[in-house]
């Protein structure tokens, strides 16, 4: 919201800019919650821009569409070239003078077709008032030559920015505003008072009717005949200018005024478009239609509050006219409305119907219903100022009045307790008649009644305490620090390990991605994720930005691929990255859980090179046993003495042999294999992609706890090694857990060192070398107990896989 | 001549060629040279070894002495020799080993460090902070109710601040939660004061341009415990923004709204760029926001069964992208969630 130094000061008593300059007054703003977001010294904008009268003009000699005028500037006769025509001798225009600043040129006296020119006269679109640049500004004679144009056009003002927080509809005005840095100043607050009671309901000859109070507290009415349609005031143009809003006309541009002025919105309707001389407000019937201002058409239903004639609606409440009742040039007689409607009920509508409004931005926020009446006579009262109207009529109102003053009681103690600093008493009493709340210093408590404006936002003892706070200033309390007796921070053991993983895997060259949890039904149907029972039942949003934010991720394997996808499209090839997120999975209706599954997963995925070439190292593709090897990696570092296994799966997103489930002591934890090189492709990466999927929560929770040392035994081991001939599909975990099987307790560990394929031995068959080492840790061991166990290995390897010792 | 004059004689002789024996090898430089003088003093033709080679010759009485003599001289010799050869041996080995040449700028084997993302590394060093006070992590849903998105936290139906979130709905009463707060009920629900917990998460809201992502990520704070106080919130939340953005920078709190704190307050540091002054990056204001906090409303305590009167307490939330910019002088807040590795490989 905008408003203007110089509209706020006409509610202020003696304001006095040079005691309290505008920067003061944004910092006084800010910090008591009204932030300034930004200040605008407007009339800068204006230097060297004068009134100036044009005294003379003939044709410029040597350019047919260019008059060469002569203006008085108030101090001397400048020539100016000009190429308007809408000018006459005696005009009174807008003159840049050398150095001002027009649409961000500077003006310069210069010569145009050999003619000197010293300065130019202004359109209203060079002078950033409107958009019509048809000819120079002309203005009336009450604009004295040579003064600032600015000064006299009401330019010369300061604009503030103000953020209004949402609990402070009463700051929604520059009326509010004023009453705020009256509290913050101890500036005396005045605005103008209407006797208009007596005038309230005097006739009826026009009614108001409310179907429902709760939607509709309270609407006022006035009907004003025969307006005289002139030209907005330039200074109330320039001044809704200033705040964002153009210029309509008179009628509509004074609505807006007082909105601005006292936060009450306000709408003119023409009353003689109005089907009679009766305003309804009621629910809109379903199917009912509407023609806004703004042209838009639109289908309302039983939720919706509209005010309507005894024909059909003629606004919807809260949020915007009907383009049929709005005020015309034709417009002679007009009913203003200054209503109050339901906050809550309000912003229901303004977000069906997706329009939102300075009114509805108003109303949502639950404004004053007190307010009503003010507005109207503020209206009258400037109208009257511009038009001689006259302060007369009828005022029709309709009002299910409302307890609108709250006692609070305040506990001196209290504001202690939630403070931490004692104020005194007189302080806070202070600090409370600023705000307008009435109060009565009792021993330890002061009574307050709240002001009406403040009725919804005031409520309780601790929105005293805040507003004391807030205007005693945030700045004044010191820094007490908190103890720590009793209480140690600490990351729990599954942070611990979860932050540890990541590390551990940025160790292993893999960067950490973070992704949207978000993906599409096309993705779901292109990685098959529907047809896998694991990742199914994906949550859908029901109202996502866009169909690629419609379901919540079941995997993460959608997004890595698609972050290795853009990293290739920047020439980046060689990837190793990985995701620690949650995935969401919709709960079987038995579980009795409205919310979703949600578990932890490491995504991690790998392609391209794995070994760069070096001038020492030959190059190598990324394989299945890389991206295997950071799986063990991370498991060695956790589990000891468990069993890490991959078991041939067939998952529809990965290649169909190179597919396994990841399982630790048993217990499935993840799945990693190639990514299916048709989706490989269809993602338009020309290069082999493996992807591993960890479940986090079962991989930390499952670890086994408690440590204990073994001895170090000091008995030489003995290493024997072993290479076997056996048939292509004997896997080697196979072959490990046989001879383990056979080892005895002596064998203490069996290392694959190669795998020989080729003319030494028979097709479809393999040579499988291994080193077994042996040791007992109390006593040296003999050569022949070793040789006995060899010996039964190498049988029962024959037996099992037809295995056959390698000569 | 008699035998004492004979054996000054032979003396002499003695003396001369060790000082010709030290003069010599003070001069030797190689192990060869060395080898050399080794035969010419210690070999077989050498004055010593023929001296003693003839003492047979000699009158008996003069063997004892001359024998000593020659002895003496030709341990010391070899003596000498011997360190002599160590000293060489050395020398040699040393100029051996130097021409073991190789290129010390040549690259190393390639061990390459993957980066964690700036996000995580920004959660992590805050929450070392707040450890460092005594908090607790504390995490909770990202799919969450309304109950405790909104109306546990003071926010009912229609009330106006609903309208800053947009939010993202699976159904009527199920969310994709707004901001961390929630979790500030699901922990007291759960928990009795004294309660220290910040809470790190992903947040969602419907909002998708260049200032928004429909993601981002907070951290939530939340203290309680008898007698604490908003000097206590001040404390805490300058001590940790002189943690993360260095001690030379002011911190300011000024009033704000939320529906779930009472008093509220947004927290600005002064501007890193302009110190202050005010310039683009803070928009003219010598300020950059960086958290909203404040006394956690009285009404929470209801919701969790607390005692109002009894405890009292604070929460702050900030968004952890947001910082990452303001430490690292990011400008596009798209980049966090577009996982370009060179963005992400920077940090």
């Amino acid at each position: 919201m905008k408003v203007t130094l110089n509209w706020i000061k006409e509610f202020l008593d003696n304001y006095n800019q040079n005691t309290i300059s505008p920067g003061d007054i944004a910092n006084m703003l800010t910090m008591s919650g009204t932030e300034v977001k930004k200040i605008e010294n407007t009339g800068s904008k204006y230097e060297n821009i004068i009134i100036g009268k044009i005294v003379d003009f003939t044709k410029h000699p040597s350019a047919d569409k260019l008059s060469l005028c002569k203006v008085d500037t108030g101090t001397r006769i400048a020539s100016i070239v000009c190429g308007a025509k809408n000018f006459k001798k005696g005009d009174i225009v807008v003159t840049a003078l050398p150095g001002a600043v027009v649409n961000g040129m500077t003006i310069k006296e210069n010569k145009i077709r050999g003619q000197i020119s010293e300065g130019m006269m202004c359109s209203e679109m060079e002078l950033g008032l409107s958009s019509d640049s048809e000819g120079i500004m002309i203005l009336d004679n009450s604009f004295r030559v040579g003064e600032s144009f600015s000064k006299l056009a009401g330019l010369d003002d300061v604009v503030f920015e103000l953020e209004v927080t949402p609990n402070r509809p009463d700051c929604l005005g520059v009326i509010g505003i004023a009453r705020e840095i009256s509290a913050l100043t101890g500036i005396e607050f005045k605005i103008p008072e209407y006797d208009l009671d007596k005038r309230l309901n005097i006739d009826s000859n026009f009614i108001i009717e409310i179907e429902d109070y709760n939607l509709c507290p309270r609407y006022t009415a006035k009907i004003f005949e025969n307006i005289t349609n002139i030209q907005t005031p330039l200074w109330m143009r320039n001044r809704l200018l200033m705040c964002d809003i153009r210029s309509i006309s008179l009628i509509v541009d004074l609505t807006n005024y007082i909105m601005l002025e006292t936060g009450q919105p306000l709408h003119a309707f023409d009353k003689d478009l109005l089907h009679s001389n009766k305003i309804v407000v009621r629910r809109a019937k379903e199917g009912e239609k509407i023609k806004l201002i703004d042209d838009s058409m639109r289908i309302l239903d039983n939720d919706i509050l509209v005010i309507a004639d005894e024909k059909k609606a003629v606004a919807i409440a809260g949020i915007m006219g009907g383009k049929d009742t709005e005020i015309n040039p034709d417009t002679k007689n007009i009913l203003l409305e200054a209503a109050n409607f339901n906050g809550p009920s309000i912003m229901r509508t303004s977000k069906k119907i997706g329009l939102r409004s300075e009114a509805s931005n108003r109303f949502e926020k639950k404004i004053d219903p007190l307010l009503t009446l003010y507005a109207v006579g503020r209206f009258e009262d400037v109208l009257n100022k511009i038009t001689g109207y006259g302060i007369k009529g009828c005022i029709y109102d309709n009002y299910k009045k409302t307890e609108r003053k709250r006692n609070i009681v305040l506990r001196t103690d209290r504001v202690v307790q939630i403070l931490g600093k004692d104020i005194d008493k007189n302080t806070i009493s202070r600090i409370f008649t600023g705000l307008k709340i009435e109060n009565r210093i009792r021993d330890k408590e002061i009574d307050t009644i709240v002001p009406s404006w403040r009725y919804e936002d005031l409520e309780r003892e601790i929105d005293l305490i805040e507003e004391i706070a807030r205007i005693y200033g945030y700045d004044k309390f010191d820094s007490i620090p908190t103890t720590v007796t009793g209480r140690r921070g600490k990351y729990t053991g599954y942070q611990k390990v979860v932050r540890e993983i990541r590390q551990s895997l940025c160790d292993t060259g893999l960067s950490e991605v973070i992704n949207y949890s978000f993906y599409s039904n096309d993705t779901i149907k292109k990685f098959k994720l529907d047809l896998e029972k694991e990742y199914s039942d994906n949550v859908e949003i029901i109202n996502p930005i866009n169909e690629n934010f419609r379901y919540l991720r079941t995997t993460l394997l959608p997004s890595l691929l698609k972050n290795v996808r853009e990293n290739i499209n920047h020439n980046i090839k060689d990837i190793g990255i990985f995701e620690i997120s949650k995935i969401f999975k919709k709960r079987s209706d038995e579980d009795n859980d409205i919310l979703p599954l949600e578990i932890n997963k490491i995504g991690i995925i790998l392609t391209g090179k794995r070994v760069q070439k070096s001038w020492n190292e030959e190059e190598r593709d990324t394989d299945f046993y890389d991206l295997k090897g950071i799986l063990e990696f991370i498991y060695d570092k956790y589990y000891s003495n468990s069993i890490l296994k991959i078991e041939e799966s067939d998952y529809k997103f990965f290649h169909p042999r190179i597919n396994g489930s990841i399982r630790i002591n048993g217990k499935k934890m993840g799945i990693i294999g190639k990514i299916h090189p048709l989706l490989v492709m269809e993602a338009e990466i020309n290069q082999d992609v493996y992807y591993m999927e960890l479940n986090l929560d079962d991989f930390v929770n499952n670890i086994r706890k408690g440590k204990k040392y073994k001895p170090i035994t000091s008995f030489p081991a003995i290493d024997i090694d072993l290479a076997i001939v056996v048939d292509e599909e004997i896997k080697n975990d196979d072959i490990v857990n046989e001879i383990k099987k056979c080892g005895s307790s002596l064998l203490k560990n069996v290392r694959l060192f190669d795998i020989y394929r080729g003319p030494q031995i028979e097709k479809n068959k393999k040579s499988m070398a291994y080193s077994l080492n042996f040791r007992e840790d109390s006593r040296t061991l003999k050569d022949i107990e070793v040789e006995i166990i060899v010996k039964r290995i190498l049988e029962n390897l024959g037996k099992k896989f037809n295995a056959k010792i390698r000569e | 001549m008699d035998d004492k004059e004979k054996i000054d004689d032979i003396n002499k002789l003695i003396d001369s060629e060790l000082i010709n024996f030290t003069r010599e090898l003070d001069n030797v430089k190689s192990l060869s040279e060395l080898e050399s003088i080794k035969t010419k003093y210690t070999g077989k033709k050498s004055f010593l070894t023929v001296t003693l080679r003839n003492i047979g010759s000699l009158p008996g009485q003069l063997r004892p002495i001359i024998g000593n003599k020659s002895n003496a001289a030709r341990k010391k010799i070899e003596a000498d020799i011997l360190k002599k050869e160590q000293i060489l041996k050395g020398v040699e080995y040393e100029k051996k080993l130097r021409e073991e040449n190789i290129d010390l700028s040549l690259p190393g084997r390639g061990i390459k460090a993957g980066k964690k993302n700036i996000i995580s590394s920004v959660i992590e060093e805050i929450e070392e902070i707040f450890i460092g006070m005594g908090f607790e992590i504390a995490e909770g849903p990202e799919v969450e109710t309304d109950y405790y998105n909104f109306e546990a936290l003071n926010t009912p139906a229609d009330h106006p601040a609903r309208s800053l979130h947009d939010t993202f709905f699976v159904s009527d009463r199920v969310l994709l939660r707004t901001h961390t707060s929630p979790v500030q009920i699901r922990y007291m629900e759960k928990n009795k004061p004294p309660i220290f917990i910040i809470v790190p998460g992903k947040v969602y809201r419907r909002d998708y341009d260049v200032t928004h992502t429909p993601m981002f990520t907070q951290i939530e704070g939340l203290v309680v415990d008898k007698g604490i106080n908003f000097g206590n919130l001040k404390w805490t939340i300058e001590t940790f923004a002189y943690e993360i953005f260095g001690k030379k920078r002011k911190v300011r709190f000024r009033p704000h709204y939320f529906p779930f704190t009472e008093p509220s307050a947004e927290v600005d540091v002064s501007c890193n760029i302009c110190g202050g002054k005010g310039c683009r990056s803070c928009s003219g204001s010598g300020w950059l926001e960086i958290l909203g906090a404040g006394m956690v409303d009285p009404n929470l305590y209801k919701f969790v069964g607390y005692d109002p009167e009894e405890v009292s307490g604070f929460a702050f939330g900030m968004g952890i992208e947001r910082i990452c910019m303001l430490k690292y002088g990011i400008d596009d807040l798209r980049l966090f969630f577009e996982n370009d590795l060179r963005f992400i490989d920077q940090f």
